[in-house]
């Protein structure tokens, strides 16, 4: 079972207080996910999970894997941690200058020790599932935005994680191009993987995640069933939010 | 006129070879300096930054003096081709060192990010991320210093290593002619740097076309 627990957790830049005291649990294979205005953390939240940011106190459990913020993160902690948890970011980062398989196949060989034809096979695997065998030899820059958010998703999986965050996945892509990457998270949250999802796609917040967290000036200003958050914000502050993503 | 070509030609293989391994010193050498330049610790960075400002500011020339009269007069002997290798190699490393610092700055972010999220350690997150990136865009800066560093290979004459500059100054003094021989040396100068400047130019857009987004 691979729950997440974030205790606590406060990121600080300079005095700049990003996240404060952000407390959650999420069962193994929910999917969750988190609005809020840009600016409140939501980013920050996420990449403090996986430890690309370090929060400077609090609790961040995967599974039994637990760290404390306080003190200074062992590397087979990391390494563990990053196994765990796959993460898509807004701007795809594929690596411009390896193949489509490749980029699916480099973390397997170097962090899972994969020999290179087994990873490939994996990859190919995984293209298939995201619908994007056909593009495995072509380099990232020749795929549209879609397809190269598909691709990043198919390389986060490659690790075989157990929980998978993504940062407004759509956010740089024309509407029909989401809905592509939409749908493969969809299929993904079908297969029971627990995932966090910072988007502004309410349709996505309301129809396929289970909860709802909604953030403002790096607090969590409310949380729920997300049925109940889209239908009835409890807060002024979320229902102002609802208001201004909805008359977009 | 002929002969004198000739003689002048005779240096080509000379001139070639110290550009092409004081590059290759300077190429290679300029990654520790590079990664040095970037240490977390200060004393460290301050040494990088110190060889630096000193291969960069320091003429060419005075290196070479430096070298071959200093420390290859002493219990080590150096001959005046090593010397150049030397002293031209190690302001080569001074100069890639901060070219490789500009393309890694011109690096996105989210390049390490990815790789650091996918759990990829730094041995090969520079290996098979950064690095092969960083070359690319470091490409056309390379390939200008290499033209200068041919150009700047002539001062090696001066210690004594027989390139064509040394040919030409020989000759010039041996048949009091000068500006013929002179205008044949400029085009051996031009006639060797045309082919790196060209497949400098279509390796960068055949790469360039992979790493555009
Ligand atoms: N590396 C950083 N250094 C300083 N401030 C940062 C950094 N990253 C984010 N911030 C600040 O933290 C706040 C939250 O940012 P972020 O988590 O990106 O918000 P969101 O994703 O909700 O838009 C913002 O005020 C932002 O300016
Ligand atoms: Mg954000």
């Amino acid at each position: 079972m691979t729950d997440i627990r974030v205790d606590s957790v406060s990121k600080r830049y300079g005095k700049h207080v990003v996240l404060d005291d952000i407390n959650f649990r999420i069962k193994s294979g929910e999917v969750v996910a988190i609005i809020g205005p840009s600016g409140s953390g939501k980013s920050t939240l996420l990449r403090c999970i996986n430890y690309l940011e370090p929060p400077n106190s609090g609790i961040i459990a995967v599974g039994d894997l637990q760290m404390d913020c306080e003190a200074r993160p062992a590397n087979t902690d990391l390494d563990r941690l990053r196994r765990t948890v796959g993460m898509v970011f807004q701007s795809f980062n594929l690596f411009p200058h390896l193949t489509v398989l490749r980029n699916v196949s480099l973390a397997q060989e170097r962090v899972l020790k994969r020999p290179r034809k087994e990873a490939d096979e994996r990859s190919m695997e995984l293209l298939r599932r995201v619908g994007l065998a056909d593009k495995s030899e072509q380099y990232p820059s020749r795929c549209s935005g879609g397809q190269q958010q598909r691709i990043a998703i198919a390389r986060a999986l490659a690790l075989d994680p157990k929980a998978m965050l993504f940062d407004e996945p759509t956010s740089a892509l024309d509407p029909e191009l989401g809905l592509e990457v939409l749908t493969v998270m969809r299929e993904l949250a079908e297969t029971g993987m627990t995932m966090i999802v910072v988007t502004h796609e309410m349709r996505f917040a309301e129809n396929v995640s289970d909860r709802v967290i909604v953030m403002a000036d790096g607090r969590i200003i409310e949380h729920g069933e997300s049925a109940a958050i889209m239908r009835s914000p409890q807060t002024a502050r979320t229902q102002q939010f609802l208001h201004a993503v909805r008359d977009r | 006129m002929a002969g004198n070509f000739w003689s002048i030609l005779a240096g080509v293989p000379l001139t070639i070879a110290l550009t092409f391994l004081a590059f290759a010193v300077g190429a290679i050498f300029g990654f520790p300096i590079w990664m040095m330049r970037m240490a977390k610790t200060r004393p460290v960075r301050l040494t990088a930054t110190g060889f630096i400002l000193a291969f960069r500011s320091i003429p060419p020339i005075v290196w070479l003096f430096l070298i071959f009269f200093g420390v290859g007069s002493g219990d080590i002997s150096l001959s005046p081709f090593i010397s150049a290798v030397i002293g031209m190699g190690l302001i080569t490393a001074a100069n890639m060192a901060e070219i490789y610092r500009g393309a890694y700055a011109g690096l996105d972010i989210g390049q390490t990010e990815a790789a650091t999220a996918l759990g990829i350690r730094t041995y090969h997150r520079f290996r098979d991320v950064i690095v092969p990136q960083m070359l690319r865009t470091a490409l056309p800066s390379a390939v200008t210093f290499a033209i200068g560093l041919l150009k700047d290979t002539s001062i090696a004459s001066l210690i004594g290593v027989q390139e064509v500059a040394f040919q030409v100054n020989a000759l010039a003094q041996r048949t009091f002619t000068g500006f013929d021989i002179y205008v044949i040396a400029a085009l051996i100068y031009v006639a060797i740097s045309l082919p790196f400047a060209v497949i400098a130019r279509w390796a960068d857009l055949t790469l360039r076309l992979r790493v555009a987004r």
